[in-house]
Order: C-alpha cells, then sequence, then structure tokens
C-alpha cells in the first residue's frame, strides 16, 4: 500500500536508479487512468552494444485505490530484452483471477535464452517490486551466463 | 578502459588513484553505482563511471503527475497458459 505521494517518489527513485546506469529515458510520470487507478510506465535503452538494438528495460505498474488515500498494486510487467544478446526476462501480475484459480498464484515470470524460442509460456515464481526488477536485470545484464531458464518451473507442466 | 562496458572495482581504483576498498566503501554508500554480481562481487557500469567522476550521479527525485491516460493492458500480447489436466473424478 502507498499514497500517492508515496507513489511519485517511488517512481522517481527507480528513474535516478536507471540513470544513474547510464540509462536512457524520458523523465517518467506517475499517470491517472480513467477508472481511478495509478500507474507508471518506464523504457529505457541501457548503454553498451546496440547491434541489432540496445538492451531495454521496461517497468510498468497499475495501482488501485483502497479508500483513505491508499493504493495497492494490482498489476506489473518488468521486461528486460537484451537485444545485442538474443534473450528475453519477465516477471509479470496480469490477469490475477485466471492465474490464481488456475494455478494457485498471482504472477509468472518469463524466460527466454533465446528471444523468441521459449521453452516454457509461463514459469512460476514469486511477487517483486520495481527495485528488485532492476537488481535482478542489471546483475545478468551483458553476462554471458545464461538466465538459467532451465532451474525454473514450468506453469504447463505443473500437475 | 576504452569501450569496456563494464569495469571492476580494481580498475575503477586505479583510474582514480584509490584504493579498491575506498571504491567498495563508495558502493556501498551508493555514491558509486555499481552492479552486485554476488554478495562480494560488483562491477561498475562504464556509463556510471562516467558520471561518478563528472560529478553528475542524480539523486532521488518526486515523479511529476502525468495526465490521464489510457490505463496500459498489460499481458495482452501473451496467450494466457493452459491449466493442466486434472485427473476426472470416478464415478461411483
Amino acid at each position: 500500500m502507498a499514497t500517492k505521494t508515496e507513489l511519485r517518489r517511488y517512481v522517481g527513485t527507480l528513474a535516478s536508479i536507471l540513470w544513474n546506469y547510464g540509462a536512457s529515458f524520458p523523465v517518467p510520470t506517475l499517470d491517472a487512468y480513467p477508472e481511478g487507478d495509478l500507474g507508471f510506465s518506464i523504457s529505457a535503452e541501457l548503454p553498451g552494444a546496440a547491434v541489432p538494438r540496445a538492451a531495454v528495460l521496461e517497468l510498468t505498474e497499475v495501482w488501485s485505490p483502497e479508500g483513505r488515500g491508499q493504493y495497492r498494486r494490482i498489476e506489473y510487467a518488468y521486461e528486460f530484452i537484451e537485444h545485442p544478446l538474443g534473450r528475453r526476462r519477465a516477471f509479470h501480475r496480469h490477469d490475477p483471477d485466471y492465474f490464481a484459480r488456475e494455478f494457485g498464484v498471482v504472477v509468472h515470470e518469463h524466460c527466454e535464452e533465446r528471444i523468441g524460442v521459449p521453452t516454457c509460456s509461463h514459469y512460476f515464481g514469486l511477487p517483486i517490486d520495481g527495485y528488485e526488477a532492476i537488481r535482478r536485470f542489471l546483475s545478468a545484464w551483458g553476462r554471458p551466463t545464461p538466465f538459467g531458464c532451465a532451474a525454473l518451473r514450468c506453469m504447463s507442466e505443473a500437475a | 578502459m576504452q569501450g569496456k562496458p563494464f569495469l571492476s572495482p580494481a580498475e575503477v581504483a586505479r583510474e582514480l588513484g584509490i584504493s579498491a576498498s575506498t571504491v567498495l566503501r563508495l558502493i556501498h554508500a551508493g555514491d558509486l553505482p555499481a552492479i552486485a554480481i554476488s554478495a562480494r562481487i560488483y562491477r561498475v557500469p562504464a556509463a556510471s563511471f562516467d558520471l561518478f567522476k563528472a560529478g553528475g550521479v542524480r539523486q532521488p527525485e518526486i515523479a511529476p503527475l502525468g495526465g490521464v491516460k489510457p490505463r496500459p493492458r498489460l499481458g495482452r500480447d501473451e496467450a494466457l497458459p493452459a491449466a493442466p489436466r486434472r485427473p476426472l473424478a470416478r464415478a461411483r
């Protein structure tokens, strides 16, 4: 739970962290959505090799009002598309009712050692926030070692 | 050093003419942005090092309020995974 002011501080802090790693993106804003929710979206290009494209790190969150000026995060999508190494990692929370009903969890992950060639469409994961997403993405950034998708648990194989 | 995307604390120390332990202190204090590879191993992005040398490391600011925008539709590009088949209950 967070107030609007706390959310603005959170977004500003995420932005400063990324800028300090040399990422390029416009100043993010805390936006209002017609239904009364709040949210933000940051799409940052990381420095370094830009062939075929620069690595991209995206953070999107949606927060819903809970009363008394408080908001609860209801959806997120943290994406890391490392074009120079041709791979993708992501942490998602969306369609929580479906995932809760079918798999007993509300979040999932994506992991592609080769972009577009996933060995599993959705993996089990644990909830994280934007800080943790940045930490995990950047710790893998530019390293030749694989993400380690094979060690994750695939949802479609769950029994 | 030219063109290297990441520097080790030892390389930063050599560049700045300070000790590696001082570099680690700067990292732990949050003054020099670095990436933790493990509990004890750090690497410093060249872009972060350039910002640090130029005194341009940014402090957090409060994000401005934007206008009313369409709500992002997260997950719209992905098919939801099929739930695993559960064995049918045996009829009595």
